[in-house]
């Protein structure tokens, strides 16, 4: 444990993003598009920017029977739409003598699926606790690609977004540990993305270093991300409807829809670094370095911006 | 904008600091420099014992005066009735505490304890002034009463009277007739330690007392020469624990009450660890209805001088004095809290409650504390295994965790109180809605990130506590907040400074050590 690497690759601290980037770069009123995935999802659709459909909302308790519907739905996800990391989220794949499969394998009936939206509306997986509200949407499934680095779930794409510039990105493959889920703090494996190519680099798990799946033991480097510049693209093009300054993006690759734009997130977490092997400072001060007029370019002016800033990494390998 | 937040920081300091000082100087500026200052700590301890009757406990509290100031009062009466009374109808004016029980059975400890600035006095007595023809003429009435004998000071007597003519035959003049009464006292009379003080006649006859005999013949002379004369009673003030008293005397020349103190040879003055209790030829205290009583003073120097503006804490009643310490702690444990998230980078379960568990862990120790805490929170997250498996709403089912955390404190207290371990009811100040929160956390990461994370953020809310409850139990910080409240100025301050640190917690040092392995790592990359 030394300061050492923080010198030498620039890394971001967590006060440090909080204080120089999310509360400098990100107005406290545009959260609520970001934090609310409801919110989120109309304002995507509203500019066809992709994601994955909407089934219907269920907002308060009375609409619980709603659900009822679910019963001509074969797969589908229900997820709180202020859930922090991941919680509360149900991914129904199948199902099966009048039960749903979880995709653990899990059988749930509807008392128990009732049971569930009913506390996410009561705020149990939300920021803070405050009320919640629920929804249905169509369940990616995970292009084929991904099939041997992934444990369950479906992996996601994260793109850090700095004042309208994608400066990194990273694979976030579920694990069993994670139970499906593709968050790091519950044991999902990052991997780094060349951003130029859309390749994988190595990965990281638990803050440790690693190149294959914990799970599959499948060499989880290398991988060519497809439709890697339509992503950029439509990262890029995100900004405009959503003005943030520091977002994280978080795309799905569906294996016939192509990539969708799952959430965004106000607030990314710092293990990016760690899956690259690379520190963000660096990027985010060439970007700081420009000056004001780097929000008023075009989005292809931007990510040609982002091909000549990523073009150099810290530690001098390629 | 670092800079901003740096100004605001100091000007924050500079404002507090200047407060303060305004303050220290105020508080000295009241005494004259004439007189040398002394502040003293003093803790007054009676130690009863009943009967199983209706007792009483007199004791005359310290007063201000011209030569002392009296703050910091706090009174612990150990669930005894309490009162203070202005003796006025005897023109002593003397205050007097008394201490009261229905029926008091077995043994009561009843605190006094305050602070005394005092300073010394030098008089001189006029050297013009003369005795009054008729002191009872040229006296208005509200001193006739110390003029007149009284019991055990018999002005009148013919052995007095008889002893003061021999002294100063046809002397008129005070300022001689005072050094003659004074000379007389102090050279005649030796002075023993006794059980009981003799009255004016019998120190007279046997030319032996101790201080109050002494002091009761200096007065029954002066009284029969027709200058207004009393006693004061008090305390040598010294470091340590004592219990005996003392009494000196004060005599009314040329409009200004002036102190003798025979037995320590203080003609016409008083030095600055004399403490005035009462005037008068009184007793200290005095009880009815006890088996045993004792009192002993612990005495002890103070640091702080009086504020005694009524701007201050110290100008609220004393019950709400403690009302205020618990508050002036919250800020120390916000401050603990913000540096061990920013700094640090320690997780906890809610952000204040650290700060809640430990104001409620001061009344039950810290350890005995976490235990009961562990218990709870240990019980309370079974409970809520039990209660997932119901299917009930979030809402009554925090609800119903609330409840069994307010049955489970109840419970503690009566075990713990029957079985005799009496603090354990200091776990009904227990934040519970703070626990119930973390009960409910605490399951929820359990179940979606793991035992681990949820043990961590568990440790991490414990550790903070613990820090938090060190931090608030120094004294010096609690003692000089509550004289200066204005301190908060300068927390707010160190929390501004808290609030751009951007640089590195001491967790992420951990938490990307992996890049302290990255340099002798083989590429594997696939480019």
């Amino acid at each position: 444990m030394t300061f050492r690497p923080f010198k030498k690759y620039g890394l971001l601290g967590i006060n440090r993003r909080n204080a120089c980037y999310t509360l400098a770069r990100n107005p406290r009123a545009l959260y609520p598009l970001v934090d609310d995935k409801l919110k989120t999802k109309e304002l995507l659709e509203a500019h066809q920017l992709p994601t994955p459909e909407l089934y219907f909302p269920i907002r308060r308790n009375y609409e619980l029977r709603l659900l009822r519907e679910i019963k001509f739905l074969k797969e589908f996800v229900i997820k709180p739409a202020r859930g922090a990391e991941g919680r509360g989220i149900v991914v129904i794949v199948d199902k099966f003598e009048g039960k749903w499969k979880k995709s653990s394998g899990e059988l749930l009936s509807i008392d128990d699926i009732e049971y569930h939206v009913s506390n996410i509306l009561a705020g149990l997986y939300s920021l803070g606790g405050v009320d919640d509200q629920a929804f249905l949407e169509y369940r990616v499934r995970s292009h084929i690609i991904f099939r041997a680095v992934t444990y369950q779930g479906v992996p996601d794409i994260r793109v850090i977004l700095y004042r309208g510039v994608p400066l990194i990105a990273m694979l976030r493959l579920p694990t069993r540990e994670s139970n499906g889920r593709a968050n790091l703090h519950q044991g999902a494996v990052g991997s780094g993305i060349e951003m130029i190519e859309g390749v994988t680099l190595g990965g990281v798990h638990r803050d440790k270093l690693v190149d294959c799946h914990p799970d599959t033991r499948i060499p989880i480097a290398g991988i060519r991300i497809p439709f890697w510049n339509q992503m950029l693209e439509t990262a890029v093009r995100t900004f405009e409807v959503f003005k943030l300054g520091y977002v994280g993006i978080d795309f799905v690759i569906d294996h016939i829809l192509g990539p969708l734009i799952l959430e965004l997130n106000a607030r990314p977490g710092l293990s990016i670094q760690l899956a690259n092997r690379e520190g963000l400072l660096p990027r985010l001060e060439a970007i700081d370095a420009l000056g004001q007029e780097v929000e008023n370019l075009s989005w292809q002016e931007r990510l040609a911006l982002s091909n000549q800033i990523v073009a150099k990494r810290s530690n001098g390998k390629r | 904008m670092n800079r901003k937040v740096y100004l605001l920081a100091i000007l924050l300091i500079l404002l507090s600091t200047a407060s303060i000082t305004t303050k220290m100087v105020r508080g000295g500026q009241m005494v004259s420099p004439e007189f040398s200052r002394h502040l003293w700590r003093l803790n007054i301890v009676m130690n009863l014992k009943g009967k199983g009757m209706p007792a009483k406990v007199r004791l005359t509290l310290p007063k201000n005066t011209e030569r002392q100031t009296i703050y910091n009062e706090h009174f612990e009466n150990d669930e005894m009735v309490f009162y203070i009374r202005i003796r006025d109808k005897d023109l002593t004016g003397n205050r007097v505490g008394f201490w009261r029980s229905e029926l008091l059975d077995g043994s009561k400890s009843v605190q006094y304890t305050f602070s005394a600035q005092l300073k010394s006095l030098i008089c001189s007595i006029p050297p013009n002034l003369t005795l009054p023809l008729d002191p009872f003429k040229s006296y208005p009435q509200e001193f006739h009463k110390w003029l007149d004998p009284s019991t055990f000071i018999q002005s009148k007597s013919f052995s007095i009277k008889h002893q003061l003519k021999k002294m100063i035959g046809r002397q008129k003049n005070t300022a001689i007739v005072m050094r003659r009464i004074y000379d007389f006292v102090r050279g005649e009379i030796r002075y023993r330690t006794e059980k009981r003080s003799k009255d004016a006649k019998e120190t007279l006859k046997n030319l032996v007392a101790n201080c109050g005999g002494q002091a009761r013949l200096f007065v029954a002379l002066s009284r029969a020469a027709g200058i207004p004369s009393r006693i004061v009673g008090g305390i040598i003030l010294s470091g340590g624990v004592k219990n005996t008293t003392h009494v000196w005397v004060e005599n009314y020349l040329g409009g200004k009450w002036i102190p003798f103190d025979v037995v320590n040879n203080h003609f016409a003055s008083i030095p600055n660890h004399y403490l005035e209790l009462y005037r008068g030829d009184y007793f200290l205290c005095k009880h009815v209805g006890l088996s045993k009583f004792e009192y002993f003073f612990i005495i002890d120097t103070e640091k702080m001088p009086p504020v005694d503006n009524p701007w201050s804490l110290y100008a609220l009643p004393i019950h709400f004095q403690s009302f205020a310490k618990v508050l002036l702690l919250i800020p120390i444990g916000a401050l603990v809290v913000s540096f061990c998230r920013s700094v640090i980078g320690i997780e906890t379960f809610g952000t204040f409650g650290p700060v809640l568990l430990a104001l409620a862990f001061r009344g039950i120790s810290l350890w005995v504390g976490l235990l009961c805490l562990f218990i709870i929170v240990f019980c309370g997250w079974i409970l809520r295994r039990i209660l997932d498996h119901l299917k009930i709403l979030v809402i009554p089912r925090l609800s119903i965790v609330v409840t069994m955390v307010v049955i489970f404190i109840l419970g503690m207290m009566i075990i713990g109180f029957h079985f005799g371990f009496q603090k354990i009811l200091f776990v009904s100040l227990f934040p519970m809605i703070i626990i119930t929160w973390t009960i409910e956390r605490f399951s929820v990461i359990q179940i979606e990130d793991g035992t681990p994370s949820a043990l961590k953020a568990g440790l991490g809310t414990m550790l903070v506590a613990i820090a938090a409850y060190y931090l608030m139990a120094v004294r010096v910080l609690r003692v000089y907040l509550f004289a200066f409240p204005e301190l908060l100025l300068m927390i707010m301050a160190l929390l501004l400074v808290l609030g751009r640190y951007t640089g590195i917690r001491l967790t992420e040092l951990w938490r990307f050590r992996a890049f302290n392995s990255l340099d002798n790592r083989p590429d594997r990359r696939f480019f």
